[in-house]
């Protein structure tokens, strides 16, 4: 520990737990993700320190790493914002608190029993996903038989090629 | 002061710091809000007042207090204000904060690019979204924050292991010139030591540093840039053709 480290090593660890106060308190979209960048301005200082406690530059290296990859991410998470916002109109993030699918048990609501979901549910076995894209071309030259199930594992079931194939 | 003297006065402002989130976060009037915040930020000031100050002569003492005062004042503003756009603005101000202090722990280049990188494009493109998504008048969610109290808790409790934890590695090496050195891995990047030559706080030692020993990383860095860069367009949501 140099003479001076002690300080900017508080004011790097308040700044980080300051912006995980507003991660965690704030429901707006964008501030969220305007207290992640808080909690990396307080590693960056922290780094820097480090580094120089060390006399050594790998800390600054570090840190220019950091501002790349904050700034990918703003670019990326502010992107995803908007087309979120698109959507519904509102940046509350708890109206994504619904994304699950709707027969897992929610974190706020007590597990129903097992029996009760296994009887609501036609195919039990298999996973029930969301539909995605539309249906695939199938090409003549390599035919496929298209199996009369919906379960997933038997829809596309190749034949075996020619032997010449 | 004597230990237990330091270390009663660190508890006592981190606990007034937490009685200030709470008033700052919690749906009060104005008066009391505002007053919580410069409790919070008081407090945590005292906190990081009670490890040893900045090295150096009373200007370097000044300017330390100046630059982590403002960054941890707006940083408790941003945290609890309920206007984004105020809030951006006072990330804003920690962002300039936090760079007079990268300035003054010997990296001027990282406070030029932060500030460049901060301040001149991810705020700019913060108060762009503000705008392309703000509602008409006030938003609720802006007005109620989530679980305050159980986040101050647990964040006042990491923060008070962390500066715990930096005062026993201040008691054990105290005010030494130079740190411990490093250990054989990681002293084998042969570019990052500074010398003669390249002092610690020039550009030159940082540009060995970055283009000698991560050469193969600042390549991969660029590559994510662009990939991002490419899926941020992709996925950002746009008119149907013809439309504008």
């Amino acid at each position: 520990m140099t003479a001076d480290s002690g300080c900017y090593l508080a004011v790097g660890a308040a700044l980080f737990v300051l912006g995980g106060i507003g991660f965690v308190t704030r429901r707006n979209l964008i501030l969220i993700f305007l207290s992640v960048e808080l909690m990396l301005h307080g590693v960056s200082l922290t780094l820097l320190t480090f580094g120089r406690m060390h006399n050594n530059l790998e800390g600054q290296s570090f840190t220019i790493f950091m501002l790349t990859v904050a700034a990918c991410e703003a670019a990326l998470g502010l992107s995803l914002v908007l087309s979120l916002y698109q959507r519904t109109k509102s940046l509350d993030v708890d109206i994504w608190s619904k994304l699950s699918e709707p027969d897992l048990p929610k974190w706020d609501k007590p597990v129903q029993p097992l029996e009760s979901r296994l009887e609501r549910a036609e195919h039990p076995a298999s996973p029930r996903l969301t539909k995605a894209g539309g249906m695939p071309e199938i090409d003549d030259d390599f035919p496929v038989e298209l199996a009369a199930t919906t379960d997933p594992r038997k829809v596309l079931t190749p034949s075996p090629p020619d032997d010449d194939y | 002061m004597t230990d237990s003297a330091v270390q009663g006065v660190l508890y006592g402002s981190l606990a007034a710091g937490a009685v200030g989130m709470w008033l700052a976060t919690s749906p009060r009037t104005g008066a009391l809000r505002v007053l919580g915040s410069f409790l919070a930020s008081a407090g945590l000031i005292a906190a990081v007042a009670m490890f040893s100050g900045p090295g150096g002569d009373v200007t370097n003492k000044i300017l330390f207090w100046l630059f982590a005062g403002s960054a941890l004042l707006s940083g408790v503003l941003m945290v609890t204000s309920r206007e984004p756009v105020y809030a951006a603005l006072w990330f804003a101000l920690a962002t300039l904060g936090t760079c007079g202090l990268f300035m003054m722990q010997a990296a001027p280049f990282l406070a030029a690019a932060t500030i460049i990188v901060y301040a001149g494009a991810i705020i700019v493109t913060f108060l762009f979204v503000i705008m392309l998504a703000q509602q008409q008048g006030r938003s609720f969610y802006d007005y109620r924050a989530r679980t305050p109290i159980m986040s101050i808790v647990a964040s006042w409790l990491m923060l008070a292991a962390l500066l715990w934890n930096f005062q026993e590695w201040q008691q054990r090496a105290p005010a030494a010139e130079t740190g411990p050195a490093l250990t054989a891995e990681a002293a084998s990047n042969p570019f990052s030591q500074p010398s003669e030559l390249n002092k610690f706080d020039s550009l030159r030692a940082l540009g060995l540093s970055l283009f000698g020993d991560y050469l193969y990383a600042v390549e991969i860095a660029g590559t994510l840039l662009l990939v991002a860069g490419i899926g941020a367009i992709a996925i950002a949501p746009r008119r149907a053709e013809g439309t504008i």
